[in-house]
This record gives C-alpha cells, sequence and structure tokens, in this order.
C-alpha cells in the first residue's frame, strides 16, 4: 500500500487554472468524484467548506490542504493541484497557495491503512526539503516520484 | 533538563492533528529539547501520554480543537492554543511552555483530582459500600468527638443524669452511634436500588444494631436490602392503573419484610457470634497479636493510597467504633498519615534526589499528610511506583503496628492531627505521636536509600 494509489491520475491537476479558492475547491472535488472517490459531490464539498470556515487549511509556506470527511466520500483518496498563479488561502503565515493537497476521508474508515497515509503526508507536508521539491513539481510523472519518496 | 510533552487533535484527525505534531518535534530538535506528542486523530490515540510522564514533564502544550481529556493535566502547568497555532508557531510555544513555573499550590489539586477520579471509577459492591460508609462518616465525627469531650468532665461523669456530661453522651452515643449502622446499611441499599432501597436497608441496618451484629451485620443488611429492592423493581408487574402503588406500598413493604425477617431468623444471630468473636479478640488482644493486626493494618493502609486496599482496613476500624473497639482506628489514621508525610522529609534529607518541582510538591504532600489524606502520596507513587511504595508501606507498617502496642486508642473516623489537641479523643497521645514520627522516618530513610541520585544531564 502507498500513497500512489490514493492519488488517480485525473486527480492531478498540473498546472490548475483557477480563479479563486472556492473555484479551486469545487474543480479539485469535481476531479476526486470523476476518479470514483467521491459519489455524493454536494455532500462532500459542504464538508471541505465547512471545515474551511472552521479555520483556514492554508497552513503555511504556499501550501493549502483543502480536506472533509462524508459519507459522500466512497474510499480515501487524495487530490493534488498545482496554481497558475499563487491565490490567497487565508493562510496562517497570510502568503498565498501554490500547490493543494485536497484528502477526502469516508465517515466510515474501512481500514485505518489509508488513513496512516494520509497522515503521513500530511507530516511531510511540514518538512522543509520535501516542500521545496512539491513546489517545484512541472508535471505528474514528477509529482509521483516524489510522492514515491514518503 | 526540562521535558515538554505535546497533544495535538482536530476534528477531521488526518491533517493538522499530525502536522502539528511535526512541527513540534521539528522545532524541539532544533532547540534541543526533549518532547514527547501524544496524536489524537482519526487513527486513534498514539503516542499515549502516561502518567508518570504527566508527572514528571516541566509544562504541557495541549494544541487541539476537539477535547483531549485535558483533565488529567490538572495541577500541570499547561499552555492552551488552537491546533493551528503549533503549526504556524512551534518554537514560540516550546518557548513559552519552558518559561511556565510549576506550581507547588497544584500539588494539593493533583491530588484532589486522583481522589475524585478514583472515587468515579468506583462500581459495582464496592462503589455501594463506599456510599454508604461515606454517608456514615459524618455521624461517626460527630459522636465520636461528642463523646470524647464528655470525658473532660470526668470518664464516668455521663452516668450522672442531667449533667452536661450526660447530655454530650446523649447526642453522641445514644444518637450519633446508633444511627451509624442503621445509616451505612441505608445507603448501601440506597447506592443498589436508588430511593426505594433506603428504607428497606434503614430498617435491616437498625436490626442490625439491635441484634448485636455490628457493621458486619450492618453490611450485609445493606446489600441484602438493596439486591431485594432491585429484584422487586425488574419483576413486580402491575396493571398500568395500579402502577403507581409499586414504589410507595409494594416494595417498601416486601423488601423491608423480607431483609427484616432474613436479619431476625437466618442472619442475625450468626453475624452476631462472629461480631462478638471479633470484638472479643480485638479487646484481649495480646501484645504479638497487636502488633501483628497493626502491621498489617498500616500496611493496608498505604499500599494503594486510599485505593480498595486501603478502604478495606480503613471501614473494618470505623466499624469496629460502634463496637467500641477504638484502637484499630488509631492505628489506621497514623498509618494513613505517613506517607506523605515521609515523602516531604525524604525531599528535605535527599534533597540531591529529587528535581525542584518534587521539592515544592512535598511541602504540599505535607500538608496532606497532617490531615490524613494519604492520597497525598500518590504522585510521587505514580512517577516511580517501585521505589516510593514500599517505602511507605514499610511506614506505615511500623506506625500501624507501634501504635497497637502502645495501646492508643482513637475515637474519630479522621481528622489527622487536628483531632489529636481535641480531649480524650486520642489516648497515650505522646506516644501516638512518636509512632507516627517514626513511620515516617522509615519511609523517609527507606526512600533516600532506594532512591537513585538525579542525572545532571538527564538523558531525554
Amino acid at each position: 500500500m502507498n500513497i500512489l494509489q490514493l492519488l488517480n491520475e485525473q486527480s492531478i491537476q498540473i498546472p490548475l487554472k483557477a480563479g479563486d479558492k472556492n473555484e479551486i475547491i469545487g474543480e479539485m472535488v469535481r476531479s476526486l468524484e470523476a476518479a470514483g472517490v467521491v459519489t455524493d459531490k454536494a455532500a462532500f464539498l459542504e464538508a471541505v467548506l465547512a471545515r474551511e470556515n472552521t479555520g483556514s487549511t492554508g497552513i503555511g509556506f504556499q501550501v493549502a490542504i483543502p480536506h472533509g470527511k462524508s459519507a459522500g466520500v466512497a474510499q480515501a483518496g487524495i487530490a493534488f493541484a498545482k496554481l497558475a498563479s499563487p491565490v490567497d488561502w487565508q493562510s496562517l503565515d497570510g502568503q498565498p497557495v501554490q500547490a493543494v493537497f485536497m484528502i477526502a476521508v469516508p465517515e466510515a474508515a474501512a481500514g485505518n491503512d489509508h488513513l496512516k497515509i494520509l497522515i503521513s503526508l500530511s507530516r511531510k507536508l511540514i518538512d522543509d526539503d520535501f516542500r521545496s521539491s512539491l513546489l517545484a513539481v512541472s508535471d505528474a510523472e514528477q509529482l509521483k516520484q516524489l510522492l514515491a519518496t514518503i | 533538563m526540562k521535558k515538554i510533552l505535546a497533544v495535538t487533535a482536530c476534528p477531521t484527525g488526518v491533517a493538522h492533528t499530525y502536522m502539528a505534531a511535526e512541527s513540534l518535534i521539528k522545532a524541539a530538535k532544533a532547540k534541543e529539547i526533549s518532547l514527547k506528542v501524544e496524536t489524537r486523530g482519526a487513527v486513534g490515540v498514539e503516542n499515549e501520554l502516561s502518567e508518570q510522564e504527566i508527572s514528571e514533564a516541566h509544562a504541557i502544550i495541549v494544541a487541539a480543537d476537539t477535547d483531549v481529556l485535558e483533565s488529567r493535566f490538572a495541577g500541570k502547568p499547561v499552555v492552551r492554543v488552537p491546533v493551528a497555532q503549533a503549526i504556524k508557531n512551534p518554537a514560540g510555544l516550546l518557548d513559552e511552555a519552558l518559561a511556565k513555573e510549576a506550581v507547588a499550590n497544584d500539588y494539593v489539586k493533583r491530588v484532589e483530582q486522583s481522589k475524585s477520579e478514583r472515587s468515579s471509577a468506583r462500581s459495582g459492591p464496592y462503589k455501594h459500600l463506599m456510599t454508604g460508609v461515606s454517608h456514615m462518616l459524618p455521624l461517626v465525627v460527630a459522636g465520636g468527638l461528642l463523646i470524647a469531650i464528655s470525658f473532660m468532665f470526668g470518664i464516668e461523669a455521663f452516668k450522672v443524669e442531667g449533667t452536661f456530661a450526660a447530655a454530650l453522651m446523649d447526642i453522641g452515643g445514644n444518637s450519633a452511634f446508633a444511627l451509624m449502622v442503621p445509616v451505612l446499611a441505608g445507603f448501601i441499599a440506597f447506592s443498589i436500588a436508588e430511593k426505594p432501597g433506603l428504607a428497606p436497608g434503614l430498617i435491616g441496618g437498625m436490626l442490625a444494631s439491635s441484634i448485636g451484629a455490628g457493621f458486619l451485620g450492618g453490611i450485609l443488611a445493606g446489600f441484602l436490602a438493596g439486591y431485594t429492592t432491585q429484584f422487586l423493581k425488574k419483576y413486580i408487574k402491575l396493571p398500568r392503573n395500579l402502577e403507581g402503588l409499586k414504589p410507595i406500598l409494594l416494595i417498601p413493604l416486601i423488601a423491608s419484610a423480607v431483609t427484616g425477617l432474613l436479619m431476625i431468623y437466618v442472619i442475625g444471630e450468626p453475624v452476631k457470634a462472629i461480631m462478638d468473636g471479633l470484638t472479643n479478640w480485638l479487646t484481649a488482644l495480646g501484645t504479638t497479636n497487636a502488633i501483628l493486626l497493626g502491621l498489617l493494618l498500616g500496611a493496608m493502609m498505604a499500599f494503594d493510597m486510599g485505593g480498595p486496599v486501603n478502604k478495606a482496613a480503613y471501614t473494618f476500624s470505623v466499624g469496629l467504633l460502634a463496637s467500641n473497639v477504638f484502637g484499630p482506628m488509631a492505628a489506621v489514621m497514623a498509618a494513613g498519615m505517613t506517607p506523605p508525610l515521609g515523602l516531604w522529609l525524604a525531599t528535605l534529607i535527599a534533597k540531591n534526589k529529587f528535581t525542584k518541582e518534587e521539592r515544592d510538591a512535598g511541602k504540599a504532600a505535607s500538608v496532606l499528610g497532617i490531615s490524613f489524606i494519604t492520597e497525598g502520596a500518590i504522585p510521587f507513587a505514580a512517577s516511580d511506583p517501585f521505589r516510593v511504595i514500599p517505602s511507605i508501606v514499610a511506614g506505615s507498617a511500623v506506625t500501624g503496628a507501634l501504635s497497637m502496642a502502645f495501646g492508643a486508642t482513637l475515637r474519630a473516623p479522621h481528622g489527622g492531627i487536628f483531632v489529636l489537641p481535641i480531649p480524650n479523643a486520642v489516648s497515650h497521645l505522646g506516644l501516638y505521636a512518636l509512632a507516627i514520627v517514626i513511620g515516617t522516618v522509615v519511609t523517609a530513610v527507606m526512600l533516600s536509600v532506594l532512591k537513585k541520585p538525579l542525572k545532571s544531564n538527564n538523558p531525554a
């Protein structure tokens, strides 16, 4: 089990051209639906926006990780977007965001394996080297190579 | 080196919990601080902080947007922030935690905390018995002390009718002490079966008292009444329009009759025989047996510091007051005072083996010790059980044995040193105090020998 099994090709968007935070979130939710991760788009979107409302998921260092736990998620999965231009995300450090990981978690987690992988991704985002490589990826292949190091 | 602990948690439990943990760990590495982080996320609690780690920690960082069982940290300096703060400014949080000052006064809070946790964790028959005992205690305190005061007018003064001493004896001996066993039984039954259990329990206890079955009979009567009532509540089925008769007519009638008849015809006599045997044995106790009993009761008091073993020794001794046996009560109170006192003395004589926090905690422990709050030893015992518990058990056993050997008696079930100045509450006051001092010294010396010196540079 590795993280690439949670990341469908269709959910990788490099680059993603979108206007603002809400548009980006909407586009990434759609990509997760296309990948079969999300079955009820509206329910999952609501969970993600509700999480955003309790506090921004812009963790700083130009990275954001919008996420939601919802019955509208069939299986755990992630989506990645490298933004064509920086977008404001009300981040902790005030900087605009360039890279976005969206994490989808099902209401009833079938097994902890998926969650553990998502968790190791979260932990990895604190690593400076990992982050600077992430911000430098220019296509899906490079992203996969980077994620394979987790 | 100061140890810092942290807990991180967030509602979804896949992202912020772990990023916060990672940020804190990274910042702690950079600053060379010893840090352990508990994460409470979607995969459950990982890296859980132990009671010992909490007690040794300098301060605790709580970076959470959900509940993290913060009551565990009562009495410890806590830095409390939203989880995002630990991602944004981990170094600042660590600095803030390091700058926190431990307060000795908090030690008392921690003891209260562990006491209340223990009482809420009680369940089943043990909980019922403790409910009975705690309701009985005020009667024993009031009765025992008023009787002691009546002796100020002469040990036989109460026998002259119409005197003030006789009035005190009426209140203390004939009323307060007479209510002891009924209230014990009543509230055991109340704890089992709630309100409907109270009447049959009180009645059963009254019978135990009048038959002479003492506190053992009272305990049995309480359980009998409680479980009988509980059974009736469950299995009597009435038509709906008669249902109202059940709690007010049927249950009190049947449960009281069953309990009462069993007390009179079945349980009462044999228990009275046991109680008489016990009382006779205790009053005619030779010195060797007295010392052995004192050793046993004393060791039990310290063994789990307010837990079930301690309560067994305590309940036994309080119950015997109802049968005019006062020696074990004295031994038990003395033995219950020495554990916190001994720890305090140890922090004074072996300064280099305790951290500054522990030495401050020792001062607070001394106050708990003189107040007969044995639980005051728990935080020390939790952080180093295999050295602390044998030391306090040894000290308490010695004190219990000496108290019994000196023939000390105590008429009140609580109060620590504050009950000692009340005239006639304690017999052989000087020797009794000596017993407490010797036990305190035994614990302190033993712990000073067992305890290892603090390492100057603690390897995390």
